[in-house]
């Protein structure tokens, strides 16, 4: 019996995510993105075909390399606008029971007192389905939008979200002990105060007092995603990620980014088989080859190449409009990506890779074919190591749905995908068992759940 | 033609919030706060009631100290645990069409460019159905949350809060013209780039690049609910807001305190009626004077009251518990919330009023308890001080406001003291009938236009 892979949708809260050009088209519902049925229905769709969760990516700011300005983002509708991702979560949560939702949050955008609240608030209010994506933001404009002037450099940024994340591991796992809330009508006291701890957390970017204001819910700390690839990047995912996404550009690449990262997951004090590792993949489905073959063209004519150029050298800080196609990467200055850069050279370190490699990259990353020859390409990334994929739109919820309806059920016959929810929490279905409610004891949330805080009671 | 009030359920994310400890009782499903399923629900008897509007109240902190700690405040539920309200409002959206969603934040909170954009998300989910509820955070514990040595001054705290809405105004307002967005499948257009703009804010806390991220929502700017009465506050209100919330101790007070603010209102350049008074009021709904005697009882005698004067205090941050109850209020200074404190000396007319007083004005002095048609009486004296709305402050979650759904409504329907049918539109709209957007004499309305290339001198 194979290793079942997990399936996650990847989304966003705005008109054009990764696959450009394409809102255009009758049979998307892209441009329905700020009002709430279409996301309602989506999130159904999704708990039919038993996928795992619901992922919401973000950015704070615009894309503005390309040509030296905006104008190609807000023409492509490239993700501006953007409207925020976790709050779509309360209406989709409504409507299922067992779909998990992952949305994405930067540690520049909010802090981290007021962010612990909103993540205990959906946590409560998904009975457990929550994960949240740590991101560091790689968007020049984000930055300015927030008030840093301009992006704090890469480490700095990594030195930021630890201590973050760190915060909020204080007040979700330290800050109330579990049987601290007694609901005891009889003796009239809803929690103990003495198990309720102050976190008095003094750092370098952050002052916060506490208690955290929730109480603890199922998970305490939602699921938690990362996708960096720099050093630090690296780093800091093996130290604090559930579940990680890599690039999918070989077998031979996941094989040796999962290894290294389960690596420094042990160094760290964790245990290695805590960490999951999904790619990113896109699928265009056919009942035969020619239908498959069919709709790709179709894509193919509306596909942007401006979208795609604008995407990737905005994440860059690089302006593809005027670099040359075939320059190297190796000898370009200022791009501020470093982890994309990286992996690329890393997975292909006899070729020269070229800014139009680059772009290629994010088209070869898709699969045509029939649910048959979908499955077995699946099966092999599935022996590489791979533990989940997020699935990729180029329309919604039409990519789902052929997804779904056609590529599923062979996936399930072959034990590639999941016929039934596990039972309890995103964290419990996630890990297959392996795993309880709340993070692994050896994971730094878990140690500080562990070790409780021994704050001052009032 | 009688004037018809606007209705609002006064709630919040958590066990015990006005009315404390309720959540004891078998009807007090407030207990249940951290469910959706509690406020989805609510929402859907409310609209199917007619209320116009479901306003979460909120704090970022612990009340201060009682009897030495905050002990008292976590037995009792007061306000901790608190979920967030902001986060829920979609789900709400999702199972109604007219009911308007309020809720409640301050500055220190979040930055303003994050803010803009979650309301202006929940704007768009919602339709146009948001109000947001502008706090200056007046807990010594919330500020030191959020990284402050404590609790800034009063006054100092508005001044933040002007630099805050001064952002969000040119974020909502200025950075995209309404006719911006495209969607022209055709030309595969989505938006037009000459029509965004940058709002390059600067000012002492903070600096904002933009453009927004959002495109416009139907109201742009929500509807603004503000609830300070200092005055400092009021006149915060009297340039911003476009409803107050207050808490007056009976309605020839409500008329004081309203032709005062009017008038402001009037002196900052906006009409009089721009500004509409919601009165925060309980309800205790009999069919005979007997019954609801018998149900005020039993009322007082589930009312904690060390929990009323510990969360006033708290908000005071006085601590009560330390006290006698002849203790003359005005000797306390304090740098917290100062509308309690004004409220209270109203309440006595203008005699020193002691904490003795505090625990029975507090618990009493702003319930209506009465036959529907007594309720009736009261309310329409209300409405003729000038009132616009009542915030429904609840004993138990859901059966307070079912009772005043289904008894008193009617009544007040066949007065013409409650409308019959929503209105179409906004929740802007509904209120003051004029559009979805806010009046051009309201401050925000001076950033529409105000960043296109030609204006920007003058914006800047």
């Amino acid at each position: 019996m194979s290793k079942r892979l997990r399936f996650n949708a990847f989304s966003m809260n705005c008109v054009s995510h990764i696959h450009h050009g394409q809102w255009v088209r009758d049979d998307t519902r892209q441009l329905d993105y700020s009002r709430l049925p279409a996301w309602v229905e989506l999130a159904q769709l999704l708990e039919r075909g038993k996928f795992d969760a619901l992922f919401l990516a973000d950015v704070i700011g615009t894309y503005d390399s390309y040509g030296g300005s905006r104008d190609a983002a807000v023409e492509e509708g490239l993700q501006i606008p953007v409207n925020d991702p976790a709050l779509l979560i309360p209406a989709m949560a409504y409507a299922t029971e067992n779909l998990g939702f992952a949305f994405t949050s930067s540690v520049l955008q909010e802090h981290p007192f007021s962010f612990a609240r909103q993540l205990s608030t959906l946590d409560h209010l998904t009975t457990g389905r929550v994960a949240w994506n740590v991101v560091t933001s790689y968007l020049q404009n984000a930055a300015r939008n927030l008030g840093y002037g301009s992006l704090p450099v890469h480490e700095d940024r990594y030195r930021r979200a630890q201590e973050y994340v760190s915060v909020i591991y204080k007040l979700l796992e330290g800050s109330w002990e579990d049987d601290a809330v007694r609901r005891d009508t009889e003796n009239r006291i809803y929690a103990d105060p003495e198990k309720i701890h102050d976190i008095e957390h003094v750092g370098e970017f952050f002052d916060v007092v506490g208690p955290h204001l929730s109480e603890p819910s199922r998970q305490r700390t939602p699921v938690l995603f990362q996708a960096g690839a720099s050093e630090p990047g690296r780093d800091f995912a093996a130290r604090n990620a559930e579940a990680i996404f890599i690039p999918a550009r070989s077998f031979e690449s996941v094989r040796v980014n999962v290894a290294d990262v389960r690596e420094r997951a042990s160094r760290a004090g964790r245990d290695p088989e805590d960490v999951l590792f999904f790619i990113g993949l896109s699928f265009i489905v056919g009942g035969t080859e020619d239908e498959a073959l069919r709709k790709q063209t179709e894509i193919d004519e509306l596909a942007s190449p401006r979208g795609y150029a604008a995407h990737t050298g905005g994440s860059m800080g690089v302006d593809l409009a005027e670099i040359d196609l075939d320059t190297p990467i190796g000898e370009l200055q200022g791009y501020n990506s470093q982890g994309f850069a990286r992996s690329l050279i890393e997975s292909a370190p006899d070729k020269t890779w070229t800014f139009g490699d680059l772009l290629r990259q994010r088209a070869a990353s898709r699969i045509v074919g029939t649910p048959e020859q979908i499955a077995d390409r699946l099966q092999e990334w599935s022996d590489a190591g791979v533990d989940g994929v997020n699935v990729t739109y180029f329309t919604t919820p039409g990519s789902f749905e052929d997804f779904v309806e056609g590529v599923i059920p062979v996936l399930q016959d072959r034990g590639l995908a999941q016929r039934e929810y596990r039972e309890g929490t995103l964290r419990e279905k996630l890990k297959d068992g392996t795993s309880g409610p709340r993070l692994h004891d050896s994971h730094p949330g878990g140690a500080v759940r562990r070790e409780r805080l021994v704050g001052v009671p009032a | 033609m009688s004037r018809p009030l606007h209705f609002s359920a006064f709630v919040m994310n958590t066990a015990s919030h006005i009315t404390h400890g309720l959540w004891r009782d078998p009807r007090g499903e407030q207990i249940d706060f951290n469910d959706l399923q509690l406020w989805v629900s609510l929402a859907k008897t409310l609209e199917a009631g007619g209320f116009d509007a479901i306003f979460f109240a909120d704090v970022v902190g612990l009340y201060g100290d009682y009897d030495g700690g905050w002990a008292h405040h976590a037995r009792l539920g007061l306000q901790i645990p608190s979920n967030d309200p902001l986060v829920i409002l979609s789900a709400l959206a999702s199972h109604t069409e007219h009911l308007g969603l309020a809720f409640t934040a301050g500055p220190i909170q979040e930055p303003p460019f994050n803010f803009a954009r979650r309301v202006a998300t929940l704007d768009h989910a919602s339709q146009g159905r948001i109000a947001w509820n502008i706090v200056t955070s007046a807990l010594e514990n919330g500020w030191r949350n959020f990284g402050h040595d404590g609790l800034l001054a009063h006054d100092d705290r508005y001044r933040w809060a002007d630099e805050y809405v001064d952002v969000l105004y040119k974020l909502w307002e200025g950075s995209w013209e309404d006719d911006a967005l495209l969607a022209d499948r055709g030309s595969g257009v989505y938006a037009d780039p000459t029509k965004i703009h940058k709002i390059h804010h600067v000012s002492e806390r903070y600096r904002v690049e933009g453009p927004f991220l959002v495109s416009p929502s139907p109201q742009r700017t929500p509807l603004l609910f503000q609830a300070g009465s200092s005055k400092v506050g009021r006149d915060f209100a009297a340039r911003n807001a476009e409803a107050q919330f207050i808490v007056a101790p009976d309605p020839e007070n409500a008329r004081t305190l309203i032709e005062d603010t009017r008038r402001l209102v009037e002196e900052h350049g906006r009409h009089r009626d721009d500004l509409k008074f919601f009165q925060g009021l309980s309800f205790v709904v009999g069919s005979t004077e007997a019954e609801v005697r018998a149900k005020e009882a039993d009322l007082e005698e589930k009312i904690d009251i060390d929990g009323m004067i510990s969360h006033f205090g708290g908000s005071l941050g006085v601590d009560l518990g330390q006290y006698e109850p002849d203790t003359p209020i005005d000797t306390i200074h304090t740098e917290g919330g100062q509308s309690g404190l004004a409220w209270l000396r109203e309440s006595t007319g203008g005699r020193t009023p002691t904490l003795g007083d505090l625990v029975r004005l507090r618990a009493r002095g702003t319930r209506v308890a009465g036959t529907p048609e007594q309720i009736a009486d009261r309310l329409a004296l209300w409405r003729d001080a000038g009132v616009d709305g009542i915030n429904v402050v609840n004993a138990f979650i859901p059966s307070s406001y079912e009772e005043f759904i289904d008894h008193v409504l009617p009544v007040l329907r066949e007065r013409g003291l409650a409308r019959g049918e929503y209105d179409p539109g906004t929740l802007r709209h509904k209120l003051f009938g004029g559009g979805d957007r806010l009046p051009d004499r309201h401050p925000a309305a001076r950033y529409r236009g105000a960043f296109a290339p030609s204006a920007t001198a003058v914006a800047r």
